[in-house]
């Protein structure tokens, strides 16, 4: 399925959860796992990461780690394996920067991505002005290019962002990378929230950024947002090696919606 | 002035970064109409910075090159000790003009940390400088230097730890601090307008060759030699004489290793996405950006600016690696010959255009950029020859 239709349906049970797992090779056992885990948690889609050597929208966490995936010899094949992976338990969208993409040309990362499963790709140093190519490639090969929007961009550019956005529209929550750290306040991300709707009123719209806990995803969703992502506070998770019914008790806190009782199984 | 060189430049960044990109192109175009701000950018150029640099017949070196003249652009005299004073002081402005009380700069051998230092200072604007571990370890006196003026110097501890990693570093402090702040970028890289704009700033370089040549030996040289790391004094010295007959050479760092990629991006590198902007770029199969490694901490990047990846393509430059070991070479011999300590970056210049001249009658004429001078570099030579 799409994502964009994926998430249009499950918006009507409520908030929706998207969760950031970046590629790595070591951890190729317990992708398989980690995942059903977010499932079970109430995880709606699930964004797959592909390590660059370069993330500058990547705060410390992530690009620590992206830089111990890119050493441990984590290639575009071991993505390709993971999106196999991972798309039979969850609508997945990669995530990465242009340059991994673009070198192994626009059309065939797209089509391989799409075979491998992916329904979208998210490209955080991807400018609308320099959208127009990867949207064909990627409309052509049936995937979903998501566009990013942030505060401080006008809001009639927002509409445009949303007017060319598929899947969903990925909303930064502040002036900053991911990872620790505030997110403006309600007060700045609603009209962006509204400026989306009104260029594309289907599209959900999922804030990113600083999602840590319930109080910051509740923050996030009190803009009119339809969900969160959450990226560097489950890496961290991961990182230490919490046990997965854990992550999937913590991912439910940040869902919106009633606990699980009982184990995730 | 157009996004694209060709196919390359445009502004490949997160969506935070488009508004100040569009506020420092408005900025940038209505200076250059502006004649208030074009009288201040002369009058500090020349009671601040030096400026013009003198066109130096370096009389010894060609006679033992045995050729063609070779010409020095004396860009080592201008303020700071670097060309990058020219950058930073025009940047600097359009700062100001923005109405932004802070400035950051990323800094690989120091001299545009030191420049952005100094024209904080005079600006009184509040500068911070990132730069990698080891470019710190190597080029120490610029750090001294940097904060004697004032400027923080953050040290980047991640990935190669040099001026790639600092220019990521940088960037992130902007995302997150775009609306107070002004990246002051110091070379012609990055996302649609800096390419441009450093050019337009670094321009008086070949502005000023084109005058004194002619002024020195009755027309344009044949030939004009840059060293090209990111490629602002290059950019500088061709783009004023695009439209003449003069050829150009850039010369890049090979680096210490025969085969290894050295930094030499136009070179050895395939076209890619770096820094906001697509060029060429030394990278692996997966796209991600190699680690580079240079003598001289100035030309260690593993990209190179998009209009120099459009010259390259066209044939309208040409673009050569030469290895450490030959630019130290040159470095003794402008010493020796001239009288002059080169900074280890134009002293790969120094070497191609020598080699150029032995080639050459010596009716033909070569102008050189000297981008800097040697101080900062002393530890690095006397270690290697020790």
């Amino acid at each position: 399925m799409r994502l964009g239709s994926a998430l249009r349906t499950d918006r009507t049970d409520g908030p929706l959860l998207v969760p950031y797992v970046l590629v790595d090779r070591r951890r190729r056992a317990h992708l398989r796992p980690l995942v059903a885990a977010l499932r079970a948690g109430g995880a709606n889609a699930l964004e797959l990461g592909f390590p660059f050597s370069d993330p500058i929208a990547d705060g410390p966490v992530l690009e620590a780690a992206s830089g111990r995936a890119i050493a441990a010899g984590t290639t575009w094949g071991d993505l390709l394996d993971a999106v196999r992976v991972s798309s039979r338990i969850l609508p997945t969208a990669v995530m990465t920067y242009a340059n991994p993409v673009w070198s192994h040309g626009l059309s065939r990362a797209a089509a391989e991505l799409h075979d491998a499963g992916a329904s979208g790709l998210i490209i955080p140093d991807l400018s609308l002005e320099e959208s127009a190519p990867w949207r064909h490639a990627t409309r052509a090969a049936g995937l979903d290019l998501v566009l990013l929007a942030a505060p401080g961009v006008e809001l009639e550019r927002v509409r445009r962002i949303a007017r060319e956005s598929r899947g969903f529209l990925y909303l930064v929550s502040r002036y900053g990378t991911t990872g620790a750290g505030r997110a403006q306040g309600s007060a700045e991300l609603a009209p962006l929230v509204r400026a989306a709707r009104a260029g594309n009123p289907t599209l959900p719209v999922l804030v990113g950024f600083g999602v840590r806990d319930r109080s910051t995803a509740n923050a996030a969703r009190a803009t009119g947002a339809d969900g969160v992502i959450v990226g560097t506070a489950l890496e961290e998770k991961i990182a230490t090696g919490t046990p997965h019914a854990q992550i999937s008790r913590w991912v439910r806190t940040l869902s919106g919606r009633p606990a699980l009782h009982g184990g995730f199984e | 002035m157009g996004r694209r060189f060709g196919p390359y430049g445009g502004a490949y960044v997160p969506e935070t970064l488009v508004p100040a990109l569009e506020e420092l192109d408005r900025a940038w175009q209505s200076s250059r109409h502006d004649r208030a701000f074009r009288t201040e950018l002369d009058r500090m150029s020349r009671t601040l910075g030096g400026r013009p640099t003198p066109l130096y017949f370096a009389r010894n070196l060609t006679r033992r090159a045995g050729g063609a003249e070779i010409w020095l652009k004396r860009e080592d005299l201008v303020h700071g000790g670097a060309h990058k004073f020219n950058n930073a002081l025009g940047q600097g402005l359009l700062a100001r003009r923005m109405g932004k009380p802070r400035l950051i700069a990323e800094t690989g051998a120091g001299q545009h940390g030191v420049a952005t230092a100094m024209i904080g200072a005079a600006l009184g604007l509040e500068t911070e400088v990132y730069m990698g571990e080891v470019d710190m370890e190597r080029q120490r006196p610029n750090v001294d230097r940097m904060r004697l003026l004032g400027a923080k110097v953050h040290p980047v501890r991640t990935g190669s730890r040099t001026l790639k990693d600092a220019i990521n570093a940088a960037l992130r402090d902007w995302i997150a601090n775009v609306r107070t702040t002004h990246y002051l970028l110091g070379s012609a890289v990055g996302p649609h307008p800096f390419p441009s704009l450093v050019a337009d700033f670094q321009g008086v370089i070949g502005r000023e060759i084109r005058r004194q040549s002619v002024r020195s030996f009755g027309r344009l040289p044949d030939l004009a030699v840059a060293c090209v790391g990111g490629g602002s004094n290059a950019i500088g010295t061709f783009h004023p004489l695009l439209h003449t007959k003069v050829a150009f050479l850039g010369v890049e760092a090979g680096g210490s290793r025969s085969g290894g990629v050295g930094a030499a991006s136009l070179s050895r590198g395939k076209p890619g996405i770096l820094h906001g902007s697509f060029s060429y770029v030394l990278q692996d199969r997966d796209g991600q950006v190699a680690d580079t490694e240079s003598i001289s901490a100035g030309l260690d990047y593993p990209g190179v600016g998009p209009e120099h990846a459009w010259l390259h393509d066209r044939g309208r430059a040409r673009y050569i690696a030469v290895r450490d070991r030959d630019a130290l070479r040159a470095f003794h011999w402008l010493a020796e010959e001239e009288g002059i300590l080169p900074a280890l970056e134009p002293s790969h210049a120094i070497f191609a255009a020598v080699g150029e001249a032995r080639t050459r009658p010596s009716s033909d004429r070569i102008v050189v950029t000297l981008s800097g001078r040697g101080d900062k570099d002393l530890g690095v030579v006397l270690g290697a020859s020790g």
